[in-house]
């Protein structure tokens, strides 16, 4: 023990024996006082529960109290400029307290009664009776949601007729700009049993409504709001007398996303009745502009209660509406994956910007033949032409003088092959092969011909659309791989921000950042030069530069000569475009995948072409998609 | 650890974990039992109160129970007389959460009184009553004069005390910052004043009193009071009387011998606001009656009488001071919890110590509790009294 604490212990002084006595009277009188002021609690209970009891019993037992929870307004979901996406309309409920109506014939009358004027069946209103029986005595019950004003009024005219029935008001969703951003929004519905229990401390109780996908699901603690309640005295047969105590109910916050509604309006439209994604991103922030899965979820409609066909309808869509494609599907990235094989190249030495290759239209490697997706070949090829042309060969040639393994690591520096880190469910990883995780999961060694499918973008290359957009962001600013970011901030309903969100830098790519450059001149000549493949997302007065990508499906089943229209949907190839601009100072990146959409030049780069126009303020003039 | 020969006291304190064969046999059974009786009636009492509507309460306040335990067995483990040579550390550490609360802490109904810390949500407010304790007894042990403490005795106490007051008061949680004056006021007075500090003193805090209904409180806290002096007049019903009405029908309606376990209708029905909490009290009354009551009570007094014997039997003064600020703390927190369901005081947030739901207070008051048994256990560990 230290010496220091010694001391101040042994300074403390004793008891002295002169002093007890004093000690002893002075407890007495602390002793003394505990009891008299406990004398006085056991005197009020005495009045309380003896001399008043049958007084209070008799109030306890008359019941003339009735507590009603206030449902608080969900916060409101905003678009970056302050554009509401989603917010709350009021709706009316029926409620019954059955054991307001004091016999069971009666109960059965109004039950009968509130069939007729509800419009329902019998039957209907007896299967939301079917648990009353395991709750406490007179907790009320909702017998129809959501009641148009007709039947409200039907009802609120034969109330005397009905006693236990009330009509609850309650916010529900309204979506003012319609089902734009579903997958990304998400929705509510009635909380499950599961549900319950998890968070039963948190104050939810049987009724609640609960987020059950994307941000209503993710920020659901800051949506909610805070119940209020109400407090009323009721007569014997469960009419309002007069209202106790309100506690007003607190609503939830409001969440400003980072989302432009205008662009996402444009590039749902542009994907309408394709399936595919569009994402679009702040170049300089990672901030999203555009994260929109097509076909959309039809939101609006699963307010309340989601009838069942519709459900059924959804679920066998072949275009398939649940995924949310940005995210959460992944697919090779074909040949925009080129830009990482280009940047590997540079900066691993095996090319420089001067190097030129010879395509015939085909390379061969042992027995195989490795074809270029332009027949004929391109002939003496730049690296420059290569991108703009979109070349197998001469990436072919990249990729098997680098290895499968040194292309893994620049794909994992760009952000491809692991999560993004954003804050929605079930978010793919994507894959980049490698020679270890063939070994690993497959037990069979790397076989060279499929480094060069992996060159181009295809073979056991997965990407998501967001992961491509991330990819071409961190090329178009100088190397710098963000995190996506939808929401901006949290704001309570008076205003002041909860929680503010802030661009977030993941890392930057591998490799010399100069080589950005070189790629950067190829990909304004993929969208500028005279073969260009992405010649149909040039812009009037806005230099666009981009990478086209087409992604075999049937593999070498695909017979390479039909026409797409010829091809059954499901073989077609899927397609992707992703791109930047203005080309000098980029400010948005886009990425487009249409899933068996066929080229990427013919069917991702018009729509990414419409969401630029938009972001610029430019008139599609030479539109030719319309 | 080297024994120092030339130091005045030659029994220091006990290093940790070589234990005195007196120290087990000095083991405070009798409050130990006291405790655990109460924490029977408390955890019954919580399961009805919640089990329909959240069971979660029971499991955790189960869980604060075996920590609490846990922490009576770590205040054993050193002599208390440390706590005094500690005491600066112990007060700064609990201003500092204060303060911590009141800039980080999460807002929770417009209150800043909890730090969150991922499994469990701390309430500063509720060690530093304990802290508070502990550095007036220490003060007070080294101030003891024959003829009473003067008015300028009480500057450091009363400083000592303002400071979490105010912190407190600043959440704003009133009911706890009062208590820290209810605490001073009950230690103080137990140290003895003198006559003329005496009147000085309660005349001030008469003035104090009327200037801080008049100017201090917030409206809530006001309409508190009035509503308080008439609950059943219209505008005050809807206010917060309601509360207080509802939790008098409970304890009424429980009559000579109570409704049963599990039968509290008033309970059940989710017409007592916080019944997990402040409102513990009514439920027990409730279903358990008077009779029930008065059992409750009567352990507490138990516990409570039991702890002022302590005081006695204590070796040293700063002991003694240390009981007594204990038991005032323990008493007070009781006292104003069950006057307040029974309609005799305001309401105030102040949970019924051991019985209430929550982890903050359990688990200060189990702390309290066991340096009480550690006074107990080392009564007998020091030389003859001086002189």
């Amino acid at each position: 023990m230290k010496k220091s604490v010694l001391r101040v212990i042994s300074q403390i002084p004793k008891v002295d024996e002169a002093e007890l006595p004093s000690l002893k009277k002075r407890l007495d009188i602390v002793t003394a006082v505990v009891l008299c002021m406990v004398g006085i609690l056991v005197l009020r209970l005495w009045h309380l529960q003896i001399y008043m009891g049958a007084d209070y019993r008799q109030q306890s037992e008359r019941n003339r109290t009735r507590v009603l929870a206030l449902p608080a307004p969900r916060g409101n979901i905003l678009d970056r400029n302050g554009r509401l996406l989603v917010t709350n309309r009021p709706s009316f409920n029926v409620v019954w307290t059955r054991d307001d109506a004091p016999s069971t014939e009666e109960q059965e009358a109004i039950r009968r009664r509130l069939a007729t004027l509800l419009g329902v069946d019998l039957s209907t209103i007896l299967e939301r009776c079917s648990l009353i029986d395991e709750l406490p005595k007179y907790t009320p019950i909702t017998l129809a949601e959501d009641i148009d004003w007709p039947t409200l009024a039907r009802i609120e005219n034969r109330r005397f007729a009905l006693p236990g029935i009330r009509i609850e008001a309650r916010p529900i969703r309204r979506y003012p700009e319609g089902d734009i951003a579903s997958h990304l929004l998400g929705y509510i519905g009635a909380i499950n049993k599961q549900e319950l229990r998890q968070r039963r401390d948190k104050g939810y109780t049987r009724n609640d409504l609960i987020g059950k996908m994307g941000i209503e699901r993710i920020f659901e603690d800051y949506l909610r709001g805070e119940k209020g309640r109400r407090y009323l005295e009721v007569d014997a047969r469960g009419y309002e007398q007069q209202v106790l105590a309100v506690r007003e109910p607190l609503p939830g916050d409001d969440i400003t996303l980072t989302i432009d509604a205008e662009l996402q309006h444009t590039a749902e439209q542009a994907l309408a009745g394709k399936a595919g994604a569009v994402v679009a991103m702040e170049v300089q922030t990672g901030r999203l502009l555009v994260l929109a899965s097509s076909p959309p979820l039809p939101i609006s409609r699963f307010v309340g209660r989601i009838p069942p066909a519709l459900w059924q309808s959804l679920r066998n869509d072949p275009l398939r509406p649940f995924p949310n494609k940005a995210i959460q599907d992944h697919y090779p990235p074909g040949s925009t994956y080129k830009i990482i094989t280009a940047m590997a190249g540079l900066s691993e030495g095996v090319i420089t910007p001067e190097t030129v290759f010879y395509c015939s239209g085909s390379l061969k490697l042992g027995d195989t033949r490795f074809g270029c997706w332009k027949r004929g070949g391109h002939g003496a090829v730049s690296l420059r032409r290569a991108l703009a042309e979109s070349c197998d060969v001469y990436f072919y040639l990249v990729g098997q003088k680098l290895g499968v393994d040194r292309l893994a690591a620049y794909a994992r520096s760009f952000g491809l092959g692991q999560r993004s880190g954003i804050e929605l469910e079930y978010e793919s990883a994507g894959l980049v092969p490698t020679t270890d995780w063939k070994r690993r999961t497959q037990r069979e060694p790397w076989q060279e011909g499929e480094t060069l499918t992996v060159a181009i973008g295809q073979g056991f290359n997965l990407a998501t659309p967001l992961q491509v957009c991330m990819m071409t962001v961190a090329t178009a600013n100088g190397g710098t791989v963000y995190r996506p970011q939808f929401v901006e901030r949290i704001t309570k309903p008076d205003g002041t921000v909860v929680r503010r969100f802030a661009p977030k830098p993941l890392g930057t790519v591998k490799g010399d950042r100069r080589f950005l450059r070189v790629i950067h001149k190829g990909l304004v000549a993929a969208v500028n030069a005279r073969h260009a493949t992405g010649a149909l997302a040039r812009l009037d007065g806005i230099t666009v530069a981009g990478k086209t990508g087409t992604t075999q499906v049937a593999g070498k089943n695909r017979i390479r000569s039909r026409k797409n229209d010829d091809i059954p949907y499901r073989l077609r190839d899927h397609a992707w475009f992703t791109c930047y601009a203005p080309a000098e100072r980029p400010e948005i990146a886009v990425t487009v995948l249409v899933e068996h959409g066929g080229h990427g030049g013919s069917a991702a780069a018009p729509i990414a072409r419409k969401v630029l126009a938009r972001y610029f303020g430019i008139q599609p003039s030479t539109d030719n998609d319309k | 650890m080297p024994q120092k020969h030339d130091l005045p006291d030659p029994t220091p304190p006990q290093p940790l974990f070589r234990f005195d064969r007196r120290l087990l046999a000095n083991f405070d059974w009798v409050m130990l039992l006291a405790v655990l009786l109460i924490a029977t009636c408390g955890l019954l009492n919580l399961y009805s109160a919640t089990s329909h509507s959240n069971p979660g309460f029971f499991y955790r306040q189960i869980a604060y129970y075996i920590a609490g335990l846990g922490l009576i067995g770590g205040m054993l483990c050193f002599d208390y007389r440390r706590l005094a040579a500690y005491h600066h550390l112990i007060y700064l550490g609990m201003l500092a959460l204060l303060a911590a609360a009141l800039w980080f802490g999460a807002s929770v109904a417009n209150t800043q009184r909890w730090i969150r810390l991922g499994f469990f949500n701390l309430q500063p407010s509720e060690p530093a009553k304990l802290a508070l304790v502990i550095s007036l007894a220490n003060y007070y042990a080294r101030h003891d004069t024959a003829e009473g403490l003067g008015l300028r005795d009480l500057i450091t106490p009363g400083l000592l005390t303002f400071i979490p007051f105010f912190l407190i008061y600043k959440q704003p949680d009133l009911g706890t910052g009062l208590l820290l004056l209810a605490i001073f006021a009950s230690m103080t007075l137990f140290a003895k004043l003198r006559l003329r500090t005496f009147a000085v003193l309660t005349s001030a805090s008469a003035i104090g009193a009327y200037l801080g209904y008049k100017f201090l409180l917030k409206p809530y806290q006001l309409a508190r009071i009035t509503t308080f002096l008439n609950p059943d007049a219209p505008e005050n019903r809807a206010a917060g009387g309601y509360h207080i009405i509802q939790s008098k029908i409970a304890i009424g309606s429980g009559m000579k011998f109570g409704k049963g376990f599990g039968n509290g209708t008033q309970v059940h029905l989710d017409f007592l606001p916080e019944r997990h909490t402040d409102f513990a009290f009514s439920v027990w009354a409730e279903e358990w009656g008077f009779v029930g009551s008065l059992v409750l009570l009567g352990l507490y007094v138990f516990l409570l009488l039991w702890g002022l014997n302590t005081a006695i039997q204590a070796r040293d003064k700063f002991g003694v001071l240390l009981a007594i600020g204990i038991v005032s703390l323990i008493f007070w927190q009781a006292w104003i919890n069950v006057a307040m369901v029974l309609g005799l005081t305001p309401v105030v947030g102040m949970p019924l110590p051991l019985f209430s739901y929550g982890g903050s207070s359990l688990l200060t008051t189990l702390a309290g509790i066991g340096i009480l048994m550690n006074i107990r256990m080392r009564r007998f560990q020091s030389l003859p009294r001086h002189q």
